[in-house]
């Protein structure tokens, strides 16, 4: 029996839990950085050094006033928005094994805006109760998707073919409404289904961080099958996981994130879709789904503020910059995909 | 990592269908403990329908699936998992996983809340790259290996499920012959030196004949025949299974049938 080769496997895999976990670290400090520069960008600047120290109350009562109740709580929206598109995208594609199949793409975040802008134009619903119609909405449409690519089983390619066509019907059906809509309700409509963190207050953020503490844990919870159902369904049934359960209830989790996070800031565009790609290459692995939050994290703050600052005082929504980073990703992956004949 | 406990697998009546149309159709076969297993048959016969119906991948229409002599849709499926490894046709390695990290999902069974990880889990999973060669592939990428290489970390993944059942789908397509016969060893290797209960679908008879303790022949869902290779393998049941027109000859060295099929321009009138 040689030692070696057994101390050589562990410190193998040792070296890879601890590139993952530098990885984590760095992108936690890149979020935090984006984090706190978001605080102190605004009509009163604060230096960005000090932002920590207010946040933590040590700044003048002035400062405590603008950063700790009008800023934070964007910046918390921003960063929880952001790590809920980054699981949930990594969710839905490394279920799938397809980078097409997040829920910006598949129909999932377009079904939850249309019943928000149903829910604002034809029923004349307040902020909450929007909110609400855009999660129903959103698990809906991941219900009916699901349903609709079933046929002896789930097959991922048809979830891709079925979810791109539900996301076509959405977007036609919110085309409808808007075109109904008085003038103002539709810019109103039209500024959230661009992605916006204007005017994001606690009201929001409040809400955005409980139904987070509810969702993550239960997605942490289901990594480990998430990674037993990459190797096909059969050999994760012949590895003990209950196959259709985990699957609906990863679905299930990874749908609500993204339905949440477009209840609270609009479809931003293409942070599910790119967040988890970024991630895994970072940490050179088959799946990398708290990674992908950092980076969705880092992403929607650093947008937001280049949002801000670009063209000041006028505001760029972040959905505009996010899909100035996005797009040109998605061309990339469909011109390499016709190359080599199959979705990446 | 010798087996201590047995555990014995069987079907009573089995019939096995996707939609309407039975695949399997009032199968009863008893698996040999300690023994290998071959089953032969003509594509789309149902074998490896059969495999995953006996290892509960797929519920029956009707009919049991007894392991150790219990129904095996009444057990929990981490039970069956802790008891029976499967290793089924086209498992897909996701892009970039390592040859370690693959192999350890199959720990993945006995892995539990709060209990996560031990150094029986690592040692499992060494034992298991060092059987089936594969410990120097440990730190390689999957989806860089060849053919043969990938094979056996697939195999070594099922042994890592340290279970004596081994269900194994076809384990030697898309390797050349001197993998096939590398695999067909380990095998043996594995039943002798570990004890283990092994079921494998083979294509090749000739390879059946040789590697099998017990061989069972399909055809249409049915066994035809089954039985120690030198009494299941004769002309009239290759004609009778295959639609083959074969010379059957015992072979003096491994003491084997071996087949030597008649095409259209081999026959003598
Ligand atoms: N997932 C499936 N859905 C529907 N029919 C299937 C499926 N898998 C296999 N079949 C059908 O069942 C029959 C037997 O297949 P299989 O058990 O794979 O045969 P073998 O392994 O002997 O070649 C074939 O006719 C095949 O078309
Ligand atoms: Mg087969």
């Amino acid at each position: 029996m040689s030692d070696d080769a057994y101390l050589a496997l562990l410190h193998g895999r040792r070296v890879r839990r601890l590139r993952t976990l530098g990885v984590s670290i760095a992108l936690a400090v890149v979020a935090f950085a984006a984090f706190c520069w978001s605080i102190a960008v605004g009509d009163f600047p604060i230096p960005v050094l000090d932002v920590p120290g207010v946040l933590l109350g040590q700044g003048s009562p002035k400062d405590d006033f603008i950063v700790n109740e009008l800023r934070l709580p964007r910046a918390v929206v921003a960063l929880l928005v952001g790590a809920a598109f980054g699981i949930s995208g990594a969710i839905f594609q490394a279920l799938t094994r397809n980078p097409l199949a997040s829920p910006d793409i598949i129909g999932i975040t377009a079904g939850a805006s249309a019943t928000a802008v149903f829910g604002f134009i034809v029923l004349d619903l307040g902020g909450t109760s929007i909110a609400l119609a855009a999660v129903l909405g959103g698990l809906t449409t991941s219900m009916l998707i699901y349903a609709l690519a079933w046929r002896r089983g789930m097959s991922a390619y048809r979830l891709v073919l079925v979810g791109i066509g539900i996301a076509a019907m959405a977007m036609a059906l919110t085309s409808y409404l808007l075109s109904r809509a008085e003038l103002y309700e539709a810019r109103e409509a039209n500024l959230w289904l661009t992605g916006s963190l204007n005017g994001r207050g606690w009201e929001q953020a409040g809400p955005l961080l409980v139904a987070m503490a509810v969702l993550i844990p239960i997605a942490i919870a289901l990594i480990p099958k998430l990674r037993t159902l990459q190797l096909s369904e059969d050999t994760a049934r012949g590895l003990g996981v209950r196959v259709n359960l985990s699957r609906s209830g990863l679905i299930l989790v990874a749908a609500a994130l993204a339905s949440v996070a477009t209840a609270t800031a609009g479809p931003v565009a293409f942070v599910a879709f790119v967040a988890g790609p970024i991630a895994r290459r970072l940490v050179n692995g088959p799946l990398a789904v708290l990674p992908a939050a950092l980076v969705g994290a880092a992403l929607v703050l650093a947008s937001d503020v280049v949002g801000r600052r670009l063209f000041e005082p006028t505001e760029i929504p972040v959905g505009i910059i996010t899909a100035l980073v996005g797009a040109p990703y998605l061309i990339l992956l469909l011109a390499r995909a016709n190359r080599v004949g199959r979705g990446g | 990592m010798t087996a201590s406990t047995h555990h014995t697998l069987a079907a009573e009546d089995l019939t096995l269908a996707y939609d309407r149309d039975p695949i399997v159709r009032d199968l009863s076969v008893q698996v040999p403990t300690g023994k290998i297993t071959c089953i032969v048959g003509a594509n789309a016969c149902g074998k490896s329908t059969l495999l995953r119906g006996l290892a509960r991948l797929m519920k029956p229409s009707t009919g049991t699936v007894l392991l150790d002599g219990e129904s095996i849709q009444t057990m929990s499926t981490r039970t069956v998992a802790t008891r029976l490894g499967i290793l089924p046709q086209g498992p897909i390695a996701p892009d970039g996983i390592t040859v370690a990290d693959l192999v350890a999902q199959g720990r993945s069974p006995h892995q539990q809340w709060l209990r996560r990880w031990s150094a029986t889990d690592e040692q499992v999973i060494v034992d298991a790259m060092r059987a089936t060669g594969t410990l120097e592939l440990a730190d390689r990428a999957v989806d860089q290996l060849s053919g043969g290489q990938r094979q056996r970390v697939w195999i070594a993944m099922t042994l890592a499920q340290g279970t004596d059942l081994m269900l194994l789908d076809e384990p030697t397509t898309f390797l050349d012959i001197a993998h096939q016969v590398e695999v067909l060893d380990l095998m043996v290797d594995l039943n002798r030196d570990q004890d283990r209960t092994v079921v494998m679908v083979l294509h090749d008879l000739n390879q059946a004949a040789l590697y099998s303790d017990h061989l069972v022949a399909m055809r249409d869902g049915r066994i035809v025949a089954s039985g120690a290779p030198a009494e299941v393998i004769t002309e009239e049941l290759v004609h009778e299974v295959f639609g083959l027109t074969c010379r059957v000859v015992l072979d003096e060295v491994t003491g084997s049938p071996h087949v030597f099929p008649m095409g259209r321009h081999h026959r003598r009138p």
